[in-house]
């Protein structure tokens, strides 16, 4: 039983990493249709930025919030230079995904030549304190990652529902024409919606980080861990990939340690609720739409 | 090799009617690359032609990535599995079972083929940007598979192909070598030589396969599933065997690669695999039979002739630079070189029928006032 | 001087031209309506003075130009465009559907007027909170027009308004902006195929044929030109 908690805990954790990401991909998937496969590697450069300003003797907590406003900088610039200019995902899809494959192997490459192809460590955000709940003990970083994720999906809750500013994103949303037409600045609030998913996608890397070491492929499993959250979820809805997120963090917490012939591959669970999930219900568990069709 | 020059033709039936003068420019041409071919051999030393082989693998793979994302417009982010289970199958093949080599690489393009068919039936249910994520998934996933059935694939630390072979201590295993029976060739030669024809046989094929009533279909069913459904086209067959069929490819390009290797290597079947068949497929140009060719040379010439050249520093530098072109050029012509060669050939085409067609094209209407219309459609510049 | 005046504007969707060269004004309160068949580009022309398309020529706002300026930056300047197919927000409450309506203002009067607008199409007070993508052809008609009225427009460009509507729910919607536009002194320049109502709507009227003005007159004047009757009223 402690065994199975602790194992249920890990997966807790990491599904709140999970779910930080799925919650940018979610945002870029409303306001853009488009799922961003240069997420993961986006969210590697501002971490980063993050061990850089740290490097430099910052405290960590503002070095994270520094890292932020760089992969806010990061998303809105990728937005304008490369993914505005190719047009609709959904009327060219090839060329969109290419788009995105570019900004992966470019950033991938980048982030290499600035900072080597060592692994950097970057200490946890919330120490390595533990504290032991029901007998088994779980570490601080894992509490502090739920933490910051239910802030994280609240502030986005409340900047969708409570504010004129996410409305007007909603809008973009949901029909971009219209709201181009009641005066709403279109591009510019895509471009803030890439900022925004890019600057959460810099805490789930600060998550990530410390764990598995700072390098170039970082966010490449959480990245198929993060989608797997959002199709279960729904690719619009912001409560599915917190929900989503824990589903799959558990599944590929459990799965290796439980289900013989599973043990180096946690990402099998994950692989086989995207499958399932597009197959039977493409809409995912919250979706309002149904997904759209080619 | 003019088989190959001449698969350069679209899809489409070209509207233009046919010159009926010989294409001096294009035989000039092929005779050209021909020849280029067939001498570079013999004139580049053996690391050259292994890297050659290696571009051989990439565009074979690449070719049949295209027939699925090009022409059938079913976008595949993971052929660098497929390329793996080819790779993968002819060292097994080779080395556990005792298969000679040419037989195992048909029997890798055949367990491709069968691996790709089981894709293709879910692939019916999942389209465009979703259809990516999910071979996304599938090219994530494939190194980890090798590793946890490491009692099978060598794990980690990968599989040597060998074969037994006679030496003074007796019949021993050791790694297989693929010589020429005239001698005159060194081995890297050779093996250039036979994947050559091997790689212009896929070619072909593939031009006949687009060519062919099928390929017409393969393009109807990307353009508008329903209209293809309604004139007639089995949807649902055109799609998983264009699946299979492209995983064939990848699978005998997989097995090229791991015969020019000798070995194979989860490292090698990684994410990045799968995305350097999708540059070298929209760098030559999404549908059209040779881009993948081209587009598998001048990703080959970037990253084994260019990239060593560049300063140390500068090394890591690669990928930036190409993620960078990959984003510039979907941007600026994202039909790759082919698209853009067609557009300069139409352009030109274009300003040559300017003048004999004047006017008549505008729509005829009842108007009261003078037009001026016919003339000025033609200047969006005016 | 108009409040609307457009010189020689063409404009068009890639390398295909659809309009080609059109004059025409609107004054400040007036009703007026440019008629054409499916194709004539009357769409196309809204599009263009809206920002929603690239258009060339001359289109001049109460003295000042539009043509390159952005489609928020036209709104702001007091133009509202209802769309074909009318562009209900479809995700958005009826209320935030309103709300947006009026994202160029600044001032507090927002919620009154949003209670205005309830009050005059009463169905739309009745779904304040239904998801505007679940109302009625007519109901959403309605909530696109209160919705361009939120930004307190001077000119409203209104798309087929009768399109997909039932006739008495389409000759509902014609009293009703009639009211408005009488009560709030908005000019409104309106496209339409139903050449009758409109021209029963309009003060005066334009004749679009392949992108280019054919006719043009007081409303009453046209409806009785022979061609204008042949072609548009079917009589």
């Amino acid at each position: 039983m402690t065994d199975f908690l602790q194992v249920l805990f890990v997966g807790i954790g990491d599904g709140a990493i999970y779910a930080m990401l799925g919650l940018g991909l979610v945002v870029i998937y409303r306001s853009t249709g488009l799922l961003n496969f240069a997420q993961g590697e986006m969210a590697m450069f501002s971490t980063f930025v993050v061990w850089t300003v740290w490097d430099l003797g910052v405290p960590l907590p503002l070095a994270v919030l520094a890292g932020m406003a760089g992969g806010f900088a990061i998303g809105a610039l990728v937005h304008q230079v490369a993914v505005a200019p190719v047009g609709d995902p959904h009327e060219r899809p090839l060329a969109v995904v290419m788009v995105t494959i570019g900004l992966f192997v470019g950033l991938n490459g980048l982030a290499q030549l600035i900072w080597g192809t060592l692994d950097r460590e970057l200490p946890p955000l919330f120490g390595t304190g533990q504290v032991t709940i029901a007998g088994v003990a779980i570490g601080w970083q894992k509490i502090g990652a739920v933490i910051v994720l239910a802030v994280l999906a609240l502030g986005f809750w409340l900047l969708f529902q409570r504010t004129g500013l996410g409305l007007a994103m909603r809008a973009v949303a949901s029909n971009s024409e219209s709201a181009s037409l009641v005066g709403v600045p279109v591009p510019r609030l895509l471009m803030l919606g890439w900022g925004l998913a890019a600057a959460v996608g810099t805490v789930a890397g600060v998550f990530t980080a410390p764990g598995r070491g700072l390098g170039s492929n970082l966010m490449q499993l959480t990245l198929i861990f993060g989608f797997a959250a959002i199709t279960l979820g729904g690719f619009d809805s912001l409560l599915g990939a917190v929900i989503g997120g824990f589903v799959v963090g558990i599944a590929s917490s459990v799965v290796p340690q439980y289900v013989p012939g599973f043990e180096k591959i946690p990402l099998a669970p994950a692989f086989i609720l995207i499958l399932a999930v597009l197959l039977f219900r493409p809409q995912g568990l919250f979706g309002r739409q149904q997904v759209r069709r080619v | 090799m003019s088989e190959l020059t001449a698969a350069t033709s679209e899809p489409h039936p070209d509207p233009r009617p046919r010159s009926r003068r010989l294409p001096i420019g294009r035989i000039v041409a092929a005779s050209i690359v021909g020849v280029v071919l067939v001498g570079l051999p013999l004139e580049s030393p053996p690391f050259r032609n292994e890297q050659f082989v290696g571009w051989m693998a990439i565009a074979i793979a690449a070719s049949g990535l295209n027939l699925l994302t090009g022409y059938n417009g079913q976008i595949s982010v993971g052929h660098g599995a497929l390329y793996g289970i080819g790779a993968y199958s002819v060292a097994l093949l080779i080395t556990d079972v005792g298969v000679p080599v040419w037989i195992a690489v048909a029997l890798a393009g055949v367990i491709c083929f069968v691996v790709g068919v089981a894709i293709g039936l879910p692939a019916l249910r999942i389209k465009g940007l979703y259809l990516a994520l999910v071979t996304l998934a599938v090219a994530t996933l494939f190194p980890l598979l090798v590793e946890q059935f490491s009692s099978v694939t060598g794990g980690g630390s990968g599989l040597s192909i060998t074969s037994p072979q006679e030496t003074a201590r007796g019949v021993v295993d050791r790694p297989i070598q693929l010589t020429s029976p005239f001698g005159a060739l060194a081995p890297d030669q050779w093996k250039y030589y036979v994947f050559l024809a091997l790689t212009v046989v896929v070619f072909v094929v593939t031009r006949n396969i687009v060519r062919s009533r099928t390929g017409r279909s393969l393009v109807a069913v990307r353009d508008n599933e329903t209209a293809a459904e309604v004139s007639g086209i089995h949807v649902a067959r055109v799609k998983i065997l264009t699946f299979g069929v492209s995983a064939a490819m990848a699978g005998v390009g997989g097995a090229v690669f791991a015969l020019n290797n000798v070995r194979v290597n989860p490292s090698s079947f990684t994410i990045a695999v799968s995305i350097y068949f999708l540059i070298a497929v929209v760098v030559g140009g999404a549908a059209s039979v040779i881009g993948p060719a081209i587009g598998a040379v001048a990703y080959g010439v970037f990253v084994d002739v260019v990239s060593p050249e560049l300063p140390e520093r500068l090394q890591p530098a690669t990928p930036v630079i190409l993620g960078g072109l990959l984003i510039v050029l979907m941007l600026v012509a994202p039909g790759g070189i082919v698209g853009w060669w067609r557009m300069l050939v139409a352009k030109r085409a274009a300003r040559r029928g300017a003048g004999a067609a004047a006017d008549g094209a505008g729509p005829a209407s009842v108007t009261r006032k003078p037009s001026s219309r016919s003339t000025d459609a033609r200047s969006p510049e005016a | 001087m108009s409040l609307l005046e457009v010189r020689g504007l063409r404009a068009g969707y890639g390398i295909v031209e659809v309009l080609f060269g059109i004059d025409l004004d609107v004054d400040a309160g007036e009703l007026v309506v440019v008629l054409g068949a499916n194709g004539s580009g009357k769409t196309t022309t809204l599009r263009a003075i809206s920002g929603m398309i690239a258009g060339r020529g001359e289109v001049t706002f109460d003295g000042s130009a539009l043509i390159g300026r952005r489609p928020d930056q036209i709104v702001g300047a007091g133009i509202a465009h209802v769309p074909q197919g009318r562009g209900t927000i479809n995700d958005l409450t009826v209320l935030e559907n309103l709300r947006i309506g009026a994202w160029t203002r600044r001032d507090g009067d927002v919620d009154t007027d949003i209670e205005q607008w309830c009050t005059t199409f009463p169905r739309l007070g009745e779904r304040r909170d239904q998801a505007a993508g679940s109302m009625s052809g007519g109901e959403q008609q309605m909530l696109a027009i209160a919705r361009a009225f939120m930004s307190r427009p001077r000119l409203l460009l209104l798309d087929e308004p009768s399109l997909g509507l039932a006739p008495l729910v389409t000759a509902e919607v014609f009293a009703r902006l009639r009211e408005i536009t009488t009560s709030t002194g908005t000019a409104v320049l309106l496209v339409e195929q139903n050449a009758n109502l409109a021209l029963d709507f309009a003060g005066r009227a334009y004749v679009l044929e392949a992108g280019e003005i054919v006719a043009a007159g007081p409303a009453s004047q046209l409806r009785h030109d022979e061609t204008v009757r042949k072609a548009y009223l079917g009589i």
